[in-house]
């Protein structure tokens, strides 16, 4: 004779038979496994360094010998690498331009050629100018994403190339004795001090991908339970909607949690900001799976829920993606429910914030996962009742 | 329990501007079989959904057991079994599985699975994914589960759908099984033989009106005709002869029926219910 069965048991119950139905899922436990190991092995074959190598472009060329005499002054060792272009410092390679506009062209990106970060454009007569002391100006050229402290070693340079010019006393600011100006052009959008490897630029990505396979794999599960109308099976049992709902978003988040924590930790991404790296993962996960339960809902076969999911998604990765352009983020895109959660996964893991510069992007994060997962579970529990 | 395990009480549903049940009213005692009988969208699945908590009813009020199904009683839940016409099993769980996870939504532990799978002929098939099923294995694994928690109240939704006649005349057993255990069953079937059968009453509906609800023998004394149809050889052709049995000269023309050379049959010609389906509602069953 049945019993009674408390609510907690009829959802571990549900949760129970749903894993069952995941480990003998081929397509789903392949591609989770695959999927895992792929993105953890892509992480670890990006570049875990930045170039420091700074490529500066000058005209007029007879001033690169300069410019490379004083870096070598400077007591750093000067191989003397020669090449049809440019002659290369540790550290430091100066490329020759004949023209202002060809140096413009190729620090802005907009022609091919080498790959110069910051451009000097001295006057062509800037040795003359300067001996006589007449004004002239010189225009440095920075690519967006030049880190400032490269920005300021160029402006120092442009002036110890005066100071050699000009022949000043020592002790002497040759900016008092020659009046140069210096203008800085930074060429595309300003991210200077974002500087971050592409293996931590790919980390909320590859953290994204995981978050979405989770998400996928939940949608089809809901759906196919939806479409075989076995939910009305459970419905005629003491389990009621609620226990259903509850153990498909428990299901949900679990392992899309469980994935995101392992990627992770299999990235060394846990620190001294661990904790806000696992409230990050877990909104995320609740995110992925109310938009799992409203794409499961929704469609209306396997490739139904498949489309849906993906368009459903898709936005979802737009802020994932902006951390590989640092600065190009559009104030939509943080408006966007994952924004918070991909911005806690860079901030954290890049530069070491924690909760106190972080509250903001999570809370908002935290709003958006109230509004998914209702929307979810309102959508899913519409869709049961009409079945 | 003493009062009926089903009461239907001026039950009504509409989808939208569509009237699917229309005020009907009907009881089920415990140990009792209803065949429901009606074409399709008669109203018969409405009517189980609302019985079994999937629908609320929009007028009317509908118990089981005694209480209100429209409370989302899980102590009803706990006491009906229900075989859905749509073959509803997780596929990718074997036969055991799929009884051992309804039964452990019902609070039940240690349940005899191989007794159950036996009952339906499927206990060599115990360890075998659903998904390698063939549609009357299904049908009869519908059935199991719908016996996993031995409930009071039975609902099968053409449960011999799809099966062939060794396995249909199992399932039919099973249910014949379950009524004289107590429990009330109610039984729709396009199958007007299988109705006639196992059926203790029938209940008639058709665009959401019950037309008819009596013992299947009532129906058929009240509107078949009372005559028998006798056939003979004559001269190398068959002849049939309808011979009334209340006239004045029924004896005497059956006598000389039974003597006549060249007899063939004599039957009684009694109505099947799917002519007094067609003849109170003017449609058919299919």
């Amino acid at each position: 004779m049945a019993r009674p069965v408390s609510h907690p048991a009829l959802v571990a119950a549900i949760v129970r038979k749903d894993l069952r139905e995941f480990s003998r899922d081929r397509l789903w436990l392949i591609l989770t496994i695959v999927g895992l190991v792929m993105f953890i092995a892509v992480f670890w074959m990006l570049p875990g360094t930045v170039d420091e190598t700074i490529r500066v472009g000058v005209t007029p060329p007879d001033l690169a010998e300069t410019l490379l005499g004083l870096s070598a002054e400077e007591g750093e060792v000067a191989p003397g690498q020669d090449d049809a272009e440019g002659q290369e410092t540790q550290g430091l390679e100066v490329v020759r331009f004949d023209s202002e506009e060809k140096l413009r062209a190729v620090v802005a990106g907009e022609t091919d050629g080498p790959d110069v970060a910051v451009g000097l454009a001295f006057p062509d007569d800037f040795a003359g100018l300067t001996a006589r002391g007449d004004p002239v100006t010189v225009t440095v050229y920075v690519e967006s994403g030049v880190p400032a402290e490269v920005r300021q070693a160029m402006e120092s340079a442009v002036r110890e190339i005066v100071y050699f010019a000009a022949g000043a006393a020592e002790g002497v600011d040759p900016m008092d004795v020659v009046p140069v100006r210096q203008e800085t052009v930074v060429l595309g959008e300003d991210r200077a001090g974002e500087q971050v490897s592409m293996r931590e630029r790919m980390r909320p990505l590859l953290a994204f991908f995981v978050l979405m396979m989770e998400s996928l794999a939940l949608a089809g599960l809901i759906a196919v339970e939806i479409q075989r109308r076995t939910v009305t099976a459970l419905l005629v049992t003491p389990a009621s909607l609620t226990d259903v709902l509850a153990a498909k978003s428990l299901l949900g988040t679990t392992l899309a949690f469980f994935e995101a924590v392992l990627m992770l930790a299999l990235t060394r991404s846990f620190g001294a900001g661990w904790s806000v790296l696992l409230a990050a993962a877990l909104l995320g996960a609740v995110i992925v799976t109310g938009m799992a339960l409203i794409s499961g809902a929704a469609g209306k076969d396997f490739m139904g829920t498949l489309f849906l999911s993906m368009a459903l998604l898709v936005p979802l990765a737009i802020p994932a993606v902006t951390v590989l352009f640092p600065g190009s983020t559009a104030t939509w895109v943080k408006a966007l429910p994952t924004y918070g959660v991909m911005e806690a996964f860079v901030r954290v893991t890049s530069y070491g914030e924690s909760w106190v510069d972080l509250w903001g992007p999570l809370a908002l994060a935290a709003l958006w996962c109230v509004a998914v997962f209702g929307v979810g579970l309102l959508v899913l529990r519409r869709k049961v009742r009409t079945l | 329990m003493s009062g009926p395990a089903i009461e239907v009480d001026g039950v009504s549903y509409a989808y939208g501007d569509r009237e699917a049940v229309k005020g009907i009213s009907f009881k089920v005692a415990p140990g009792e079989v209803l065949g429901f009988l009606g074409p399709n969208g008669a109203g018969k699945s409405t009517t189980i959904k609302i019985l079994t908590g999937q629908l609320p009813a929009k007028s009317g009020v509908a118990r089981v057991l005694g209480r209100d199904v429209r409370r989302d009683d899980p102590e009803i839940q706990r006491h009906i079994g229900v075989c859905f016409e749509e073959k509803n099993l997780y596929e990718g769980m074997t036969a055991e599985e799929n009884l051992k996870f309804f039964a452990s939504l019902f609070g039940l532990k240690g349940v005899d699975t191989t007794r159950l799978l036996e009952r339906v002929g499927l206990a060599d098939r115990a360890k075998t994914r659903v998904a390698g099923f063939s549609k009357g294995m299904r049908q009869r694994l519908m059935v199991a589960r719908a016996l996993v928690n031995q409930p009071m109240v039975l609902f099968l939704d053409e449960p011999t759908d799809g099966l062939d006649p060794v396995s249909s005349k199992a399932i039919r057993g099973l249910i014949e099984e379950e009524a004289r255990r107590g429990a009330a069953v109610l039984l729709t079937t396009h199958d007007m033989w299988e109705a006639d059968e196992l059926s203790h009453r029938v209940a008639f509906i058709n665009e959401g009106q019950l037309y008819a609800v009596d013992t299947p023998e009532s129906l058929k004394l009240r509107y078949g005709k009372r005559s028998v149809k006798v056939r003979a050889r004559v001269g190398g052709e068959v002849v049939e002869d309808s011979v009334a049995l209340d006239a004045e000269d029924t004896g005497e023309r059956l006598k000389e029926a039974v003597a006549a050379e060249g007899l063939l049959t004599i039957h009684t010609e009694e109505a099947t219910l799917e002519s007094i389906f067609i003849q109170m509602t003017g449609r058919g069953l299919d």
